[in-house]
């Protein structure tokens, strides 16, 4: 009982996994401005933003739907965080693991989009309207993608318990590089998850304000800004446990290391991608992700069917 | 001064968010500002982040003399930031009303309508004098907490 409440609340669950997120912002925020030549923020930037967002009086709009607006947010933290605790992280045993966990840990990671728009609608903000309504159009086309992406190496693995993929993989060493093809996928539609660049549609500040976000201020704000750190670190970690299953068999603190290194990795290939790219239209990102993200999703998993026919019989 | 005072103060001075509203300048102020905000000064490196949104900003930063037209919106947008904000007042129009004081359709400076922190004169306002004017503004919050 203790020892899984200092598991959910400290160490690797809510404590950790906040400051872990925000040194991720910082590490892609710097990371961001160095490839733009700049000097970029100080390293304790991003703390010292989420401390004043929460110091900050927070304005609720009259029309608003007050109890909606205030749960939104907290929602979408709560999920994120939940889902961190299924995730196998320098081990193989996870903390709390059952057939089928990576369906849920994909499904909580969908909550803090619907909360979004959900908080974004009873708003009431034109702004936050259209911002909701895109990030609802945009989850279609991103949701299916990633869905395919990560399954196709469940399916290889031939389970739906991540416990049992890192056992799969670590007992067949080099049968991650197969899933090569469904990573790159999965990290694009990760970008549209994390609404960043070149999928940043629902927040696009030069057209609607700042999307779903518009009328949030405060501590509210603060929460959905912490969401979305979570959930860059949340999603990382799930691919790196997904794609990289590797190295889960050494000391704890070896461990450790590398999967701290795989998330730094991942979140460098985020930031990298949105340096690169600029943003889509929403009709432009829905066929992108429908017309050539779902048929490399097809043809990843025929390639892993095909090996587990052939090289596994 | 408890702990938790000073670490949200500290917060606030190193994390100043900006909205840039033009109240009605001839728009060489505003060209100034964005320049300011260009990879070339690297403004984030003081934390300061230019946002879409009233409701996320912290310190406005207007531009030109108020013309009739814009109070409402001005007054309207300066209610909508969360506290504790701050106003800056860029370019002598913004300071004074300058060139425009004593049009039929402008009501002088800032400073006419809503309370102003920060005074940065200049025709335009140049980038250097712009971020000495925000550096020199989070300065004297310092120092008025540290009195306290
Ligand atoms: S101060 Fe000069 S540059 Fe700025 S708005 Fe006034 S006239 Fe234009």
């Amino acid at each position: 009982m203790f020892k899984d409440l200092f598991q959910i609340l400290i160490f690797p669950g809510l404590t950790f996994l906040v400051i872990f997120s925000l040194f991720a912002e910082y590490f892609d925020r710097k990371l961001y401005a160095r490839l733009q030549n700049r000097v970029g923020p100080p390293w304790f930037q991003p703390f010292a933003d989420i401390l004043k967002l929460l110091a900050k009086e927070e304005l609720i709009p009259c029309e608003a739907n007050p109890r909606m607006f205030k749960l939104a947010p907290l929602f979408a933290f709560t999920a994120a965080i939940t889902a961190f605790l299924y995730i196998p992280l320098w081990q193989i045993k996870t903390l709390f693991s059952f057939n089928g966990d990576v369906l849920v840990v994909l499904y909580l990671l969908t909550i803090p989009t619907l909360s979004f728009f959900i908080g974004g609608w009873y708003s009431t903000s034109l702004f936050a309207r259209i911002g909701s309504v895109r990030s609802m159009t945009q989850l279609f086309a991103y949701e299916v993608p990633l869905f395919m992406g990560i399954l196709s190496s469940a399916l290889l693995a031939n389970t739906w318990n991540l416990k049992e993929i890192a056992l799969f993989y670590s007992a067949h060493p080099w049968f991650w590089l197969f899933n090569l093809p469904g990573f790159c996928i999965a990290l694009i539609a990760l970008l549209g998850k994390l609404e960043k660049v070149p999928f940043d549609i629902p927040e696009a500040e030069t057209e609607i304000v700042a999307g779903s976000f518009t009328e949030y201020s405060g501590k509210l704000f603060a929460f959905l800004k912490l969401t979305l750190d979570i959930e860059m670190v949340v999603g990382a970690a799930l691919l790196a446990a997904v794609f990289f299953p590797f190295g889960l068999q050494m000391n704890p603190f070896a461990g450790f290391v590398l999967f701290l290194l795989k998330i730094i990795f991942i979140v460098f290939l985020l930031s990298l991608l949105r340096t690169v790219m600029a943003r889509l239209r929403i009709d432009q990102m829905i066929d992108f992700c429908w017309k050539y993200l779902v048929p490399l999703a097809f043809v990843q998993i025929l390639l892993n069917l095909a090996v587990k026919g052939v090289i596994l019989k | 001064m408890g702990v938790v005072t000073k670490a949200v103060n500290w917060a606030r001075i190193k994390s100043p968010w900006i909205l840039h509203f033009n109240t009605g300048a001839c728009n060489a102020c505003d060209i100034e500002i964005i320049a300011t905000l260009t990879p070339r000064y690297d403004l984030e490196r003081f934390g300061v982040q230019l946002k879409g949104t009233p409701r996320h900003a912290d310190v406005l930063v207007c531009s030109g003399p108020v013309t009739r037209q814009i109070k409402d919106r001005l007054v309207r947008i300066y209610e909508q930031m969360p506290e504790p904000k701050f106003v800056v007042a860029v370019g002598t129009c913004a300071c004074s009303g300058g060139v425009f004081q004593d049009c039929y359709n402008v009501m002088s400076g800032i400073n006419a309508v809503i309370p102003v922190s920060l005074f940065i004169p200049g025709c335009p306002a140049s980038p250097k004098a712009i971020i000495d004017g925000v550096v020199k503004l989070l300065q004297s919050l310092e120092e008025s907490e540290a009195k306290k």
